[in-house]
């Protein structure tokens, strides 16, 4: 700590601490008053009745809250798993090697995590039609692995990066075939960085709006969907509780790692996709 | 310029039980070159920090000329701070770097730029002043940390382990400049070192610091002849601790009695002497001779290293190769150990 | 096997993804936006799609409040998160607590922040019912447009609230592997502390803020659902109003659509230069 720190700056540090605190739950609240209440008029501050209807609603079997929940973990999964068999090799090629065009294949690969999903997807859903992916979850899945598999290719090469790949010429020389050697050698190393990109690119699949919409065209009904049409509906304590739904996984990620999460990581700018 | 007089210095970190620092105080006189030696994490840079203005301490004062400047901020204690890795602000030239200090002072462009070519030429570095830090070497990085600093002309000048990170011919080139500067300039000078060697080539008096606290602050050599304690010895590669006690001026022991020089303490102690003042000579039967026999030897190069009983005592010294070169193991041989070359320790 | 092969092999099933789907859908949409497409029988391209996008005032408005809106969130996020991320570097009660609501907020889904602030600062929302309760307002059309307003207030609120945790968790990593070493050699240099942090900080950390904000600026120009959900009818933001060219039932209006989405991609190439220039190293470190 630099100098004396006098008792205004430390009382300025708290206070704008409060402030900050307050200012990010703030948005969260009203969401989860919603989906206990039961009518909340202007100008209440509080709803007058609270009820368990809309949660009652959610999480019965005939309002497809519950099967688009398992669609959308499906789907996520599934990209994710995609992203990660293809993301290890690309990233061990760009963490352990120098080659000529390495400069271009990374701009290849970064571009999908700038150039927003609007500008490619109306494209994509032109010749989907022609291929018959359209309106299926196939479609949805491979159009997901866009903005998923950049930052598991990123997080991978990052971990390639610090591998040392004598321990799989050392593994080898003692015997082992090239398949034990990959599963008793290279993936506990890099089990790290699988973990890692994988939360984030089940995350990044998991938030996907314009995607799911252009590309399902109404068919393939993601729980974000879900959450729009309640929300413009004007159904707003469905939308709550549908609500807190759609943020629990992201909590329960938080939970179990948050200590991986730093912005350390190159992979954090996939935050900026969710 | 600045006499630096530091008060009962303590340093608890929050979050830590352990003193960092245990009240220390030292007086370091204007215009003196002072080394704090002591093992990593013994709390050297901590004081630094404290000095500079950049750590507040726990309780304890610093002084300036006797004036506290524990309320002064550290732009305006007339100290600089000198770090370990250089820190060299990696986006700005080498002479943006340099001038950076007269910048903050908002001292004119064509002045600073006259000071910068100065400085440079100085430190020896006059045709760098567009390079990045980065297209420099280590020994060149550490020189531009050094010219930054001075340039400001501060009344105290702190470094961070300033030889450790260059090579053994790089060492003493730097030494020389350290040296040389500091002198002309007559600005009071306190650098830290976990390195007794770096402390002694450099410094006029060290300061060792152990646990958190001040052993014994002393000219560079009397932390050879004269070590406080076992500790103080130990870090400065003494061996040979032999118990017994002394009356002032013979000691008693396992090995017989032995004469002392003047000074030594009275009473129950340990009797020291360094493995390189032990003369090992069949023929000299003076003074503190002892007869011995050789159970180990090593050769290192330069240097032999031998192991000697006398009786069950064990002496480790150390010889030229080619005055020991046909002894070996199970020979005996006469040893001699000079009443200036010991010393008693209490125990 | 050679090296070269090798690195073809493991690079292949990415690039097919990315050069398929990503540069596909760019290209498909590129060809389709000059009403050229072989397959279908179009194959005189020109530029009617362009010439009825650039000359609609209803574009020139939407990419204006776009613009804005993406400038303007991108801006007032990173000043914040940098002040954030000051905040959070020093030890006070409550920075854990902040950090966690930092991270939590990262996993929330814009979506749900966006319906989030419709039900705080609509004109019935919270802080309107807070109003009311503070006799400021008597019925809800007194609160100010907050919501589906031409300034997209709502809109750059959310991004913000979203933003700053991203912004801020970046700037933070980068200020803590940075350590304070630097600025404590500029204070012991005689620098002040504004002017440690001006001269030797903000240099510092900005190539990592910069890199972050064309992450954010990108983003909040193409995203859909945020303004889909608290923006105004007219004009609407541009990825919203491609969307819409895009299903109109008039099939004549989808180049127009397709212009649209690729300029939206022009100007992320732009940004993807800014980005590469200033973070490859950190990219590859």
């Amino acid at each position: 700590m630099v100098g004396k720190e006098s008792f205004s700056v430390r009382s300025f540090r708290v206070v704008t601490g409060v402030m900050l605190i307050t200012w990010l739950v703030l948005p969260l609240i009203p969401l989860a008053i919603w989906s206990f209440a039961k009518g909340w008029f202007f100008p209440d501050l509080l709803p007058k009745r609270w009820s368990m209807q809309a949660w009652d609603y959610a999480l019965s079997d005939t309002s497809g809250v519950l099967d688009s929940l398992w669609l959308t973990i499906g789907i996520s999964l599934t990209a994710t798993v995609l992203s990660i068999l293809v993301g290890i090799p690309a990233g061990r090629a760009l963490g352990m090697y120098k080659f000529k065009g390495k400069e271009l294949v990374e701009l290849m690969i970064l571009a999908p995590t700038i150039v927003p999903g609007i500008a490619v997807v109306l494209g994509i859903h032109s010749v989907f039609i022609s291929m018959g992916l359209n309106n299926t979850v196939s479609g949805v899945i491979l159009v997901h692995l866009i903005p998923t598999l950049p930052y598991m290719i990123l997080v991978m090469s990052g971990i390639f990066a610090n591998y040392d790949p004598s321990f799989e010429d050392q593994a080898r020389s003692l015997g082992a075939s090239p398949l034990k050697t990959f599963w008793y050698v290279t993936l506990p190393a890099i089990m790290p960085g699988i973990i890692v990109g994988g939360l984030f690119a089940f995350l990044v699949s998991w938030s996907q709006y314009i995607l799911t919409l252009l590309i399902g065209g109404g068919r393939v009904v993601t729980l974000p969907l879900l959450l729009f049409n309640f929300a413009t509906s004007g159904r707003n304590d469905i939308t709550g509780a549908i609500g807190m739904i759609y943020i629990l996984p992201g909590i329960i990620i938080l939970l179990l790692t948050a200590k991986h999460l730093s912005g350390r990581s190159g992979a954090v700018g996939g935050f900026g996709q969710i | 310029m600045t006499h630096v007089s530091i008060k009962e210095l303590s340093k608890t970190y929050p979050g830590s039980s352990e003193p960092a620092l245990d009240r220390l105080s030292l007086e370091i006189p204007t215009g003196e070159l002072t080394a704090l030696l002591g093992p990593s994490g013994c709390g050297k840079t901590t004081t630094m920090k404290m000095i500079a203005g950049l750590l507040d301490p726990s309780s304890g004062d610093v002084l300036f000329d006797d004036r506290s400047v524990l309320d002064d901020k550290p732009e305006h204690r007339g100290v600089v701070m000198v770090f370990q890795n250089y820190l060299l602000f990696p986006y700005m030239s080498v002479a943006d770097n340099v001038g950076f200090g007269l910048k903050m002072r908002k001292v004119p462009k064509p002045e600073i730029d006259r000071r910068v070519g100065e400085m440079l030429e100085l430190v020896k570095l006059p045709d760098l002043g567009n390079r990045r830090p980065s297209a420099l070497s280590g020994g060149q990085q550490q020189r531009v940390a050094l010219a930054r600093a001075l340039i400001v002309q501060p009344n105290v000048l702190l470094l961070d382990e300033p030889l450790s990170n260059l090579d053994a011919h790089l060492r003493f080139e730097m030494r020389d400049l350290i040296r040389g500067l500091q002198q002309k300039m007559g600005i009071t000078t306190i650098f830290v070192t976990h390195d007794q060697e770096e402390a002694v080539v450099l410094a006029d008096k060290v300061a060792l610091i152990l646990d958190g606290q001040l052993k014994q602050y002393e000219d560079a050599d009397v932390f050879y002849k004269r070590p406080v304690d076992e500790a103080t010895a130990r870090f400065f590669g003494g061996q040979n601790f032999i118990p017994g006690s002394s009356n002032g001026s013979v000691f008693e022991s396992a090995l017989g009695r032995l004469v002392l020089p003047e000074g030594a303490i009275s009473g129950a102690g340990k009797l020291t002497v360094r493995p390189e003042n032990i003369r090992i000579n069949g023929l000299d039967k003076g003074e503190n001779s002892l007869k011995a026999v050789v159970s180990e030897r090593l050769f290192l190069g330069t240097q032999t290293r031998l192991r000697l009983l006398v009786g069950e005592e064990k002496i480790d010294a150390i010889a030229n190769p080619n005055e020991v070169e046909n002894l070996s193991v199970g020979d005996a041989v006469n040893i001699t150990l000079p009443p200036s070359s010991l010393w008693v320790l209490p125990t | 096997m050679s090296d070269r092969l090798k690195i073809a092999l493991l690079l292949a099933p990415a690039l097919s993804i990315i050069g398929i789907l990503f540069f596909g859908g760019l290209l498909i949409g590129f060809m389709r936006s000059f009403n050229y497409m072989p397959v279908i029988g179009l194959v005189d391209p020109d530029l009617s799609a362009y010439v009825a996008v650039f000359t609609s005032k209803e574009f020139y408005l939407s990419f204006l409040l776009t613009f804005h809106i993406a400038f303007t969130s991108t801006v007032i996020s990173s000043i914040l998160a940098i002040g954030a991320a000051l905040l959070l570097r020093r030890t006070f009660i409550g920075r854990s607590l902040i950090n966690f609501l930092f991270q939590l907020n990262l996993t929330v889904p814009h979506l749900v922040g966006a319906i989030g602030m419709l039900y705080l600062f609509s004109q019935s929302g919270s802080f309107a019912r807070l109003g009311a309760e503070w006799n400021l307002i008597s019925k809800p059309s007194d609160f100010p447009a907050m919501v589906f307003d031409p300034y997209a207030i709502g809109i750059i609120l959310q991004y913000i609230w979203k933003e700053v945790p991203f912004i801020g968790v970046i700037v933070l990593a980068n200020m803590q592997s940075l350590g304070e070493d630097y600025e404590s050699v500029a204070r012991s240099l005689g620098a002040s502390k504004w002017q440690a942090f001006i001269h030797v900080l903000m240099p510092l950390i900005f190539p990592g803020v910069l890199s972050a904000s064309v992450i954010v600026f990108a983003f909040t120009f193409g995203a859909y659902e945020i303004p889909a959900i608290l923006g105004a009818s007219f004009p609407k933001a541009l990825p919203v109003l491609a969307y819409q060219k895009y299903t109109d039932v008039d099939l004549a209006a989808r180049p127009e659509a397709m212009a649209m989405a690729i300029t939206i991609a022009l100007l992320s190439a732009l940004m993807i230069y800014f980005y590469v220039r200033y973070t490859r190293r950190r990219i590859r470190s």
